[in-house]
């Protein structure tokens, strides 16, 4: 039933494997696993599925080994945990680093795997597994004195969002990553493994615990309710006469125009200095070779460390399930892994939030705009930038930066005014579009995004323009109507960016608003592979002092790269994101 | 296991080889060849560099006084990239592990990354030698080594045009590349830039071998 389980170094070199070489999995979902979940930090959710498999894994921190079960989705097999934390347990006992072999351990684990399917389908009412009780939704959970406890109570809050109806439905629940019920693998180690190292830190909570949340001043952006489409009154020119108090000499376009304006360099070329952070000097880290190693890390030990570490992420304005699942995930990776007798727990814990931090804000894919436009440029066809955003977040301001860095380096931008709903939008764009001299596709108001975009891409190709920028109408993430339209707009139209506006004033809501955004686009899209964020542009990033991390939750959230930073509101204040400086004015 | 390498700062020639390259491309099974001629069952994507002192399998063989070599196999994944600047600066030689069969699709992101280790002062101040190997040519769909030359030296000739230093990581640490107004080809890099090939898999890995015997001395 069992298809492949796999041990592996954190190096990547396979020690031993059930299925053996011969066994190759379709569509190796491995490397998949490796890929997408535990590089990104997502490492604390125990469960992912790929195609038709299932996998489940664990960790030994302090070995460096990775233990990966792969059976097929339709099985819900109850036993894969404890079969993991076994395999472990012998694994560790066996094991050597200078060993790459390990044949002997088939006989071993066929005997665990026997031991583990028999024990499983006992019946349960002999080890009084916490899974029965937590299929019953909402139901509440007495607070043990361990992780168990706190468990539960998050069991239970999740299950009111989605509906758990017994174990079996935990291997479901891996829908879009951020919304992956964090299960950890101490539910089902309550069986008869009462020794095993629980691996979950408390759930503190809100309730107890000296810094109260409620405290924290949080950024919020307040929910706006939905917004009616009035219908725009007909007789919109004479007003717009009227309410034009412009400069005459700024009218109309044609002779006598000014020139292009030039406000110098766009902070997108200047380079930042970034201090570093004080590394471990070489004293200490021979230090750390010589000296013995001392108690493994566990669980209590982290708790403090990682709290403090959680507020500190939160106070910079992290949403809060972000600042959560961080701190997951580096305690899974930290426990049980051996320190020198040199350092501290919390710096240890620092290091890897650090490290877990840059890795995330990485660009996993390149982002040099420049070179993808010279690509299409090639292809012949005008390469396609699409902004989107809820409303009020700067999309068009930041548009026009975009197109004057855009200008700057010798590329032909074009306008298109897709934003048909917001009185002004047009006439904005296109001031901006005289101002920096470019060229603009506009059709008025009341008309279909979609086609006001494909007729401004025709344009473009038939004026060998080299990028389009398309601006669009703000919407609320569940406003369902709109979020159709848009993804009728991005499937119409296939651009080839589509970059998500978000401001970094958002707290809480940059989560919701990502995952609505990304989710709503991949359900309607009609592409073969599904269209979904590809790039996130943050803005009002000059208002915010040190509390950065909206930036963190939007990465975290949607796994797509911050490519522009728009910290001011003249055409030069665009920047990109500067990995380093983030990850230390998040951790100071 | 990272085996914390406590690096004699004294000797002034480094027995440090890297290896980099795109996830995928073959790195830890090279790493492997070389030191215990053999790939094992297999390899998964890396999560962490592998880190070893180790005298070629090859040569283990041979009589008389071999010296040992320092290999890191560096994790191609595009966010592990920082960790290659841990490795670069006490670098003797660089090889850069690219896959032959699948080059086409992977042209852009090898030429990228490539750029960057091109362009890196380090690299650039102690003229560092790199090798590109080109991996998996025991497939028959595999690409010649001069092909890949040439794709690559394109490649690098458009991102040179068009760079914007977008890596946010050490944006003041990159070098200009080639010469302004021609077109880029390795022969203009101060450091030496070879390309090989061979089959990690199959154990053919004499070339990197090669490279690795003239510049650790």
């Amino acid at each position: 039933m069992l298809e492949e389980l796999l041990i592996f170094t954190r190096g990547g070199l396979i020690l031993w494997s059930l299925a053996g070489a011969a066994a190759a999995l379709k569509g190796s979902p491995i490397d998949a696993l490796v890929r997408s979940f535990l590089l990104e930090g997502r490492s604390a959710s125990a469960g992912f599925t790929h195609g038709p498999h299932a996998l489940r894994w664990t960790y030994d921190n302090a070995l460096g080994l990775v233990f990966v079960a792969v059976y097929r989705r339709v099985l819900h097999l109850l036993y894969v945990d404890d079969l993991l934390v076994a395999v472990r347990a012998e694994f560790a006992r066996i094991y050597n680093p200078r060993r790459v072999s390990y044949d002997e351990f088939g006989e071993r684990f066929r005997q665990l795997h026997l031991e583990v399917e028999a024990r499983a389908s006992r019946p349960s009412s002999v080890s009084a597994k916490p899974g029965p009780a937590a299929s019953s939704p909402g139901a509440p959970q007495p607070h043990g004195g361990g992780g168990g406890g706190g468990e539960g109570e998050k069991t239970a809050d999740e299950s009111g969002k989605d509906d758990s109806d017994g174990e079996p439905s935990r291997q479901e629940k891996h829908s879009p990553a951020a919304d992956g019920s964090v299960n950890g693998l101490e539910e089902n180690s309550h069986a008869g493994h009462g020794g095993l190292v629980v691996k979950r830190e408390e759930e503190g909570g809100p309730n107890n615990g000296a810094f109260n949340l409620e405290n924290i001043k949080k950024k919020d952006k307040k929910p706006r309710p939905g917004r009616d489409k009035k219908p725009v009154p007909k007789d919109k020119k004479p007003s717009e006469q009227k309410l034009d108090y412009s400069n005459p000499a700024d009218h109309g376009g044609g002779a006598g125009e000014q020139t292009a304006v030039n406000q110098g360099k766009s902070m997108m070329d200047k380079d930042e200095a970034v201090r570093s952070t004080a590394k471990d000097g070489w004293f200490s880290s021979m230090f750390r070779s010589i000296a013995g190693s001392n108690a493994e890390l566990k669980e209590s030990d982290l708790q403090p460390a990682l709290k403090s570490l959680k507020d500190r992420l939160m106070t910079k304005n992290v949403a809060e399930e972000i600042a959560e699942k961080l701190c997951e995930s580096v305690a899974a990776s930290l426990l049980g892994k051996k320190l020198g007798s040199f350092t501290r727990i919390s710096s240890s814990v620092q290091t890897a939030m650090e490290e877990a931090l840059v890795r995330i804000l990485t660009p996993r894919r390149s982002i040099d705009v420049l070179r993808d436009i010279h690509a299409a440029k090639d292809r012949g066809a005008p390469y396609v930038i699409v902004f989107v955003g809820v409303n009020g977040v700067g999309k068009s301001t930041n548009l026009a930066k975009v197109a004057y860095w855009l200008l700057q380096h010798d590329v032909s931008v074009t306008l298109a005014a897709c934003d048909t709903f917001r009185s002004g939008a047009v006439e904005q764009l296109r001031t901006h579009a005289r101002r920096l001299q470019i060229p603009i596709f506009e059709k008025g108001y009341e008309r279909d995004p979609a086609v006001v975009a494909k007729g401004a891409i025709q344009e473009a190709t038939r004026n060998k323009s080299d990028v389009v920028l398309v601006d669009t109408a703000g919407r609320m993430q569940d406003n369902e109507p709109l979020m159709r339209a848009l993804s009728k707009l991005i499937n119409l139209n296939n651009p080839d960016l589509v970059l998500f506006v978000g401001e970094a004033l958002v707290g809480n809501d940059a989560v919701d608003q990502l995952t609505k955004f990304s989710q709503k686009l991949t359900d309607l899209s009609t592409a073969p592979t599904a269209r979904s964020i590809d790039g996130i542009l943050l803005t009002k990033f000059d208002t915010i002092d040190d509390k950065v991390g909206a930036a963190l939750s939007m990465v975290y959230v949607s796994g797509a790269p911050v490519m522009f930073v728009g910290c001011g509101q003249s055409y030069t204040d665009l920047k990109k994101l500067n990995v380093k400086s983030i990850v230390n004015t998040l951790l100071e | 296991i990272l085996i914390l390498q406590t690096s004699c700062l004294k000797s002034s020639k480094s027995n440090t080889i890297v290896l980099s390259g795109l996830s995928g491309s073959g790195k830890t099974i090279l790493f492997y060849q070389l030191r215990d001629g053999s790939s094992h069952q297999g390899t998964v994507t890396s999560m962490d560099p592998n880190n070893d002192t180790f005298v070629l399998h090859s040569e283990l063989e041979r009589k008389g006084k071999v010296k040992p070599v320092h290999v890191v196999d560096v994790p191609g994944h595009a966010r592990l990239k920082p960790k290659l600047d841990e490795f670069l600066p006490r670098a003797a030689g660089v090889v850069f592990v690219v896959d032959a069969q699948d080059f086409l699709s992977s042209m852009q992101a090898a030429a990228e990354y490539l750029y960057d280790i091109l362009t890196k002062a380090t690299v650039v101040k102690k003229r560092i030698p790199v090798l590109i190997f080109c991996n998996k040519t025991d497939k028959v769909t595999a690409h010649s080594k001069e092909f890949i030359k040439k794709q690559l030296e394109k490649e690098v000739n458009k991102l040179r045009e068009s760079r914007n230093a977008i890596s946010s990581a050490d944006i003041t640490d990159e070098v200009e590349l080639g010469v302004p107004g021609e077109a880029f080809n390795f022969s203009q890099c101060q450091n030496k830039v070879t390309v090989a090939e061979g089959a990690g898999l199959t154990g053919n890995v004499s070339a990197v071998e090669q490279f690795i015997r003239e510049h650790v001395r």
